[in-house]
């Protein structure tokens, strides 16, 4: 009995090993003997200008290679025009490495330049800047600026917006279903905000060989799964522990806004560091009314707990304060791929919730999802934000 | 304790955040050690300090493959021998290649296209009324030919008579004419791509009635597009760019400076050739021995060439360059460094 089950134990093992073996071997063969025979094409190399700041008196590119060949970095020009510049810490990129062109230019506020690098086989590649703007220069000022942003676009809207908890409470069971359903909308157009934002990050910004789409989508499922696990944890404990059902659904909540409005904070910060001028009390303003919506999201699932005080106040600040991280991080250090990863993030934690909310409904109601508060609250959710959004 | 347990839910989600957040914010592209520092000057005259390489187009003739500084005063007068009816004969032998990769600019690498190994080819200089005979070997792997600009039979306009590769040869022979500067270069479909990567060269026709002794150069205004994009990234004269703006070109006051002048740009319709100063004698083609215009300044379409004639009075250094701005931005400018003339010193002698 204890050898056969041994000998079905080591098969096991061995089945299970032997397809690692023959791939190994594959692999083997085709870096070695076997490279002759797939040496076909002619591989292009390519690079990427991730990021491009402007300094005093000097232009600072921060290039990698992209391309599935290594290469050197040869010469930098600003319009075209071939400028003596200097690279550090060298020429040479191996794929995916990064290196940063300083290129010393007298170059004037809000015109756009075209950023030019040649590498050894003659290439060129272009950036183009639409307006250039002095680079942020992380100060205890700016910090404060970003802090004081972070909190009027972030933590006062969603707290004004919790200030509805007395009003849903009043309302009948219906009416509450039409709010914990209009708190879906808002976060079903947050989440595809979400996404469109990483991809336009992506696509502008980040090279091909990342496979913005498919990175996004991976992220955002990962997140989506990670937190769906944890959430379900969550909740079950809640039956047995003192947090309540709505009290977790109402952390999910906020947490997944928190990963939105993380990602928002380093758009806001970017666009600052961008010196996108388009940015004004009038932005502000509009992600305010758009982020008080925010605020409803978490109440509804409160509305029917007992002293809630501190606890909106925590999940205010969670759902808000990370804007302001955003906005600092966005601001000081900003690079596409850590915006992308957190937009993605944030995405795949407002599906997660939506999927939690909308079971709450089902199993709360009449196993019904298709009544007219949840289908009218669902299409007014969407519909408000829309509205809120043409004014960011 | 029962608020504890669940603010502490909230704190940890909170700390994870900001914790995260520190992250990005301390360790921004990773941390550069102190280096030795490498200097170099901007193009305003700033002096920048970097830890890293300095990339400027700025050649020391130790690396360069071509040196512009020898091509510009070299001519060749072929091999000389005089024909019964007193004519003299010269004879060269061009050489065409097209696998050579050529540092073009430091740290760029271009595959020219050579006549003699180097790109333009040897300048050919001949008196009017030499018989001219130019071995032509094809050692490239493409069809090439030489076609010369000037009079002769329709056989040897090097257009219809395409030389093979891997050896192919064909003899070019011809009187020498008119007087004047010509380019050479070959005529090969597509003949835009068989210029561009190099195949062109000067042809100089001396009168019989010499020009005044004079300090004497070749410029050849090119162009090269190194990503083939139809659009040149470098400018220059005589192919390596920025390289007379570093290696100053010197001559002496007071002294006939004569330049030969053939604009081989393609792509861009015109080129131009301005000069600080000072302004020049300009003899178009080189056919007259009467200058047509005295300016600093001259426009040059495709294979337009001319003689400039002048000489400096003051010392000092003087650029010149295409002031159309882009082109002397990548690369079409030099300075000519004009230096006392000792007097004893005599300018060289004219031909030979």
């Amino acid at each position: 009995m204890e050898v056969s089950n041994k000998s079905s134990k080591g098969k096991l093992i061995a089945s299970g090993a032997i397809p690692f073996v023959f791939l190994i071997i594959l692999i083997a063969y085709i870096f070695g003997p076997g490279s002759e025979l797939l040496d076909l094409g002619v591989p292009l190399p390519d690079i990427s200008m991730e990021k491009v700041d402007f300094l005093n008196s000097e232009i600072q590119v921060t290039v990698r290679n992209t391309g599935p060949i290594s290469v050197e970095i040869a010469m930098a020009d600003i319009n075209d025009r071939i400028q003596p510049a200097a690279v550090e810490p060298d020429r040479y990129l191996e794929r995916y490495e990064t290196a940063l062109v300083r290129i010393p230019f007298e170059w004037n506020e809000a015109e756009p330049y075209r950023i030019g690098i040649t590498i050894e086989d003659g290439t060129r590649f272009e950036k183009e800047i639409e307006a250039a703007a002095p680079a942020l220069e992380p100060s205890l000022e700016l910090f404060g600026f970003f802090a004081i942003i972070g909190t009027y676009v972030g933590i006062i809207p969603v707290m004004i917006g919790l200030l509805w908890l007395p009003f849903i409470r009043r309302i009948s069971k219906q009416k509450y279903h039409f709010f914990l359903a209009l708190t879906a909308g808002l976060l079903l157009f947050l989440g595809i905000d979400s996404v469109e934002e990483a991809l336009e990050v992506s696509d502008e910004s980040l090279a091909g060989s990342f496979n913005g789409v498919l990175l996004v989508a991976t992220v955002l499922i990962l997140s989506f799964l990670g937190l769906y696990y944890t959430g379900e944890k969550l909740v079950s404990r809640a039956k047995s522990s003192r947090i309540t059902k709505p009290v977790a659904i109402a952390l999910m909540i906020s947490i997944g806004i928190g990963l939105h409005n993380f990602g928002e904070g380093l758009a806001i910060g970017a666009a600052v560091g961008l010196g996108s001028i388009a940015f004004s009390t009038f932005l502000i303003i509009g992600f305010a009314l758009h982020n008080t919506t925010e605020g409803i999201a978490i109440a509804s699932p409160l509305s029917r707990e007992k002293k809630v005080i501190g606890k909106l106040i925590a999940m205010g600040l969670i759902a808000g304060a990370p804007a302001i991280f955003g906005a600092w991080i966005g601001g000081f250090v900003y690079s596409p791929f850590t915006s992308v990863i957190f937009l993605s993030i944030g995405a795949g934690a407002i599906f997660q919730v939506i999927i939690t909310i909308l079971k709450w409904i089902r199993e709360e109601g009449d196993k019904n999802l298709s009544s007219a508060a949840v289908a009218s609250g669902f299409a007014i959710g969407m519909i408000i934000m829309y509205l809120t959004s043409i004014l960011v | 304790m029962k608020i504890k347990s669940r603010s502490g839910v909230m704190m940890m989600s909170m700390f994870v955040i900001i914790a995260v957040s520190v992250l990005f914010v301390a360790i921004p592209e990773g941390i550069n050690a102190q280096q030795e520092e490498n200097v170099f000057v901007t193009h305003s005259g700033a002096v920048v300090k970097t830890t890293g390489e300095v990339l400027d187009p700025l050649y020391t003739s130790a690396t360069v493959e071509f040196d512009p500084m020898e091509y510009l005063r070299d001519f060749n007068y072929g091999r000389i021998s005089q024909l019964d009816d007193n004519t003299t004969l010269r004879e060269f032998t061009i050489i065409a290649n097209d696998d050579e990769i050529m540092e073009i600019s430091p740290g760029i690498f271009y595959n020219v296209w050579t006549f003699n190994g180097t790109v333009p080819g040897p300048t050919i200089r001949v008196t009017e009324g030499d018989i001219v005979r130019v071995k032509f070997i094809n050692n490239g792997e493409k069809e090439h030919t030489i076609h010369f600009h000037g009079i002769h039979p329709a056989g040897m306009d090097g257009v219809f008579e395409p030389v093979g590769g891997n050896g192919g040869q064909f003899i070019y022979e011809f009187e020498a004419g008119p007087v004047g500067v010509h380019p050479y270069h070959c005529h090969v479909m597509p003949l835009e791509e068989h210029i561009v990567h190099g195949l062109y060269g000067v042809f100089i026709v001396d009168p019989k009635e010499k020009r005044p002794a004079a300090d004497e150069m070749v410029m050849v205004l090119n162009g090269l597009d190194t990503d083939f994009d139809t659009e040149n990234n470098f400018y220059a004269a005589n192919t390596i760019p920025f390289y007379y703006q570093h290696h100053p070109i010197q001559i002496n006051t007071d002294e006939l400076i004569r330049v030969y002048v053939v604009n081989m740009v393609e792509f861009d319709p015109i080129n131009n050739f301005h000069l600080h100063g000072n302004l020049y004698k300009y003899y178009p083609t080189g056919t007259d021995i009467v200058p047509s215009f005295y300016t600093d300044m001259i426009t040059l379409s495709q294979t337009e060439r001319g003689i400039m004639e002048f000489e400096y009075q003051y010392p000092g250094k003087y650029l010149f360059h295409a002031h159309k701005v882009e082109f002397s931005e990548k690369g079409w400018v030099g300075i000519f460094l004009v230096n006392e003339n000792k007097k004893s010193i005599e300018s060289e002698e004219y031909g030979s």
